[in-house]
């Protein structure tokens, strides 16, 4: 923290970070990858890639392209398990929230079953975990592959099935979709934060093969492509409920930080450009405290949803 | 495993300069990444100039001289992020993520080695007979490409100790007409190799796979995959394995015994 007179500490629903630095899931790996480039205890809080209950292999090659100003994925959830997770990265994640990183474990799932599987297991193998983010924009198997949170409607239906079981901060990734109704329906059914906004579906076709340029037809767009529509949303769930909002989207230097703050997200996460910019998260730390103090704030709280019109 | 683990270099472009059609060689100033590279690991470079671009372009190097400092890299021209980096002139700088992935592993024994390039998989090839040569196994060699005009190495890996040194081209402008396959097979037949390295392609180098298996011959192959970043964070590079799972390229690779791979 370069600013000493800057109180940069926030609650993101329960999650007490240092500051409001966050990694996005699948962005970051399970943070150790990370330590080679910075100290990883710098941040606020770091956000493992979603697991489920079982290992799931993901996608075929390619699961990445290029497009202006972004990228798109298909990785397909790959993961190692929560109990594969807890046995490569387990010791290395609790002597992080021990540094003073929170640590927050994301769930997947395709279904309200596999949701209740993973985090059960997340309940009972995570001590050291903060807070458990719900990833509900995988797609649900059993209904034909509709988003599990793509209605107002699914979207309470899997978070009324989870809450009970989730005894620490539930914080729950949106899929960037209707999001003032589903925010709101979120927040009745318990969530303590809300998480967005997740990659945006989209599509990349070689003209010359007439192929997608991923394994499948369609995958998520994030990078910088994507920031102006993510401060649009965080601002759309900050105006519709009253629990924080985790802000993320194309966030790669401060001002895109201090740009979703004011927007009204308490805690701002930082995804793709940890891939091209590997130190990127932790020089955000910095900057956003240089920019409370030449705000003319104490506290970083102060400029939470100062957005003015 | 690799010793060190990846981080932000700086670099400073020494030399950029046509080696053949479409194939650049680069030389970097960057001292600690010199010494930190094995042969057959990769750099993950950022190439300045168009912000829309937003990701690193991963690179194989064919000679890293920690004495010098400096980073050799042959590249092929073939995107827009090489040919901004086609244009990048002595003293410019920029960075390049490294060391990424693990180096050529030396086989336990060998004596004798056989190193297959096609295309500008010749780079790490270079990297690797310069390992071969240092530790004092003898290698043979076989380079590939489509045109005389788009060939690069054969007489680098001549200087380096190659015994016998194959050309082949796919239109026999310049050496056998055909595909290093050809010229591995009659090789593989009238020489006992320990192990065969391999890049190119992924075709030509599912043939090599093939014909070392038949022979009974150890062979590894460096993997190319799309990627972001290089390290491990990501989770893209994925490469299909013959046990139905899937391995990393760039954490787990990208050089792999051929046998594991699902060709």
């Amino acid at each position: 923290m370069g600013e000493k007179n800057v109180s940069m500490a926030v609650n993101l629903g329960g999650v007490r970070m240092q500051n409001p630095v966050n990694t996005a899931s699948g962005t970051f790996a399970f943070g150790s990858v990370f330590e080679s480039f910075y100290d990883v205890s710098k941040l606020g809080a770091i956000t493992l890639k979603g697991c489920s209950a079982e290992p799931w292999t993901g996608n075929p090659a390619p699961r990445m392209c290029e497009v202006p100003s972004g990228m798109m994925n298909t990785v397909g959830l790959a993961n190692p398990g929560v109990a594969g997770m807890v046995e490569q990265y387990g010791e290395y994640l609790a002597a992080l929230d021990g540094r003073g990183c929170r640590v927050i474990v994301q769930a997947a799932g395709h279904s309200v079953e596999e949701y209740v599987a993973a985090v059960e297991l997340i309940e009972e193998l995570c001590p050291w975990a903060s807070g458990v983010e719900m990833n509900i924009s995988c797609p649900n198997i059993a209904r034909g592959g509709a988003l599990v949170g793509g209605t107002p409607e699914s979207a309470a239906e899997v978070v009324r099935a989870v809450r009970p079981r989730v005894k620490r901060p539930l914080l729950v990734k949106m899929a960037p979709v209707r999001v003032p109704e589903i925010a709101r329906a979120c927040e009745a059914e318990g969530a303590d934060a809300l998480s967005l906004i997740n990659t945006i579906n989209g599509m990349s076709i070689d003209v010359r093969t007439r192929r997608s340029r991923l394994s499948k037809p369609t995958g998520g767009v994030s990078g910088p492509a994507i920031h102006a529509i993510a401060v649009r949303m965080v601002w759309e769930a900050a105006q519709a409920v009253k629990i924080p909002v985790n802000g993320m989207g194309g966030i790669a230097s401060w001002q895109d930080a201090a740009e979703m703050i004011l927007a009204g997200a308490t805690t701002v996460t930082v995804g793709t450009a940890n891939f091209y910019n590997p130190t990127c998260a932790v020089e955000i730390a910095d900057g956003l405290a240089a920019w409370v103090a030449e705000q003319g704030a104490s506290d970083v709280n102060e400029l939470i949803g100062a957005f003015e019109c | 495993m690799s010793a060190a683990a990846a981080s932000v270099h700086d670099f400073t472009v020494v030399s950029n300069e046509p080696v053949a059609d479409g194939l650049m060689r680069i030389v970097l100033s960057s001292p600690e990444l010199a010494a930190s590279l094995e042969a057959g690991q990769f750099v993950n470079v950022h190439v300045p100039g168009d912000a829309s671009q937003i990701l690193r372009i991963p690179l194989s190097f064919s000679h890293a001289d920690a004495q010098a400092g400096t980073v050799e890299i042959v590249y092929a021209v073939v995107g827009d992020g090489t040919r901004r980096l086609s244009a990048m002139a002595a003293g410019a700088s920029s960075t390049a993520v490294g060391p990424c992935g693990n180096p050529w592993p030396l086989v336990e024994g060998a004596r004798r080695a056989c190193v297959v390039a096609g295309g500008v998989g010749v780079t790490p090839v270079v990297a690797c007979a310069r390992m071969l040569a240092g530790e004092g196994v003898e290698f043979d060699a076989v380079v590939g490409a489509q045109t005389s005009g788009r060939l690069w190495g054969a007489d680098v890996l001549g200087g380096l100790g190659a015994g016998t040194v194959a050309v082949t081209t796919d239109d026999g402008t310049a050496g056998r007409r055909g595909f290093t396959t050809d010229a591995l097979a009659e090789l593989l037949a009238s020489n006992a190799y320990d192990v065969v390295y391999t890049c190119g392609p992924e075709v030509m180098m599912a043939g090599v796979a093939r014909l070392c298996h038949d022979a009974g011959v150890a062979c590894r192959v460096s993997m190319e995959r799309m990627m972001c970043c290089g390290f491990g964070a990501c989770g893209t590079c994925n490469v299909a394995m013959a046990d139905g799972t899937y391995k990393s390229c760039c954490k787990d690779g990208p050089v792999f015994d051929a046998e594991e791979v699902a060709w």
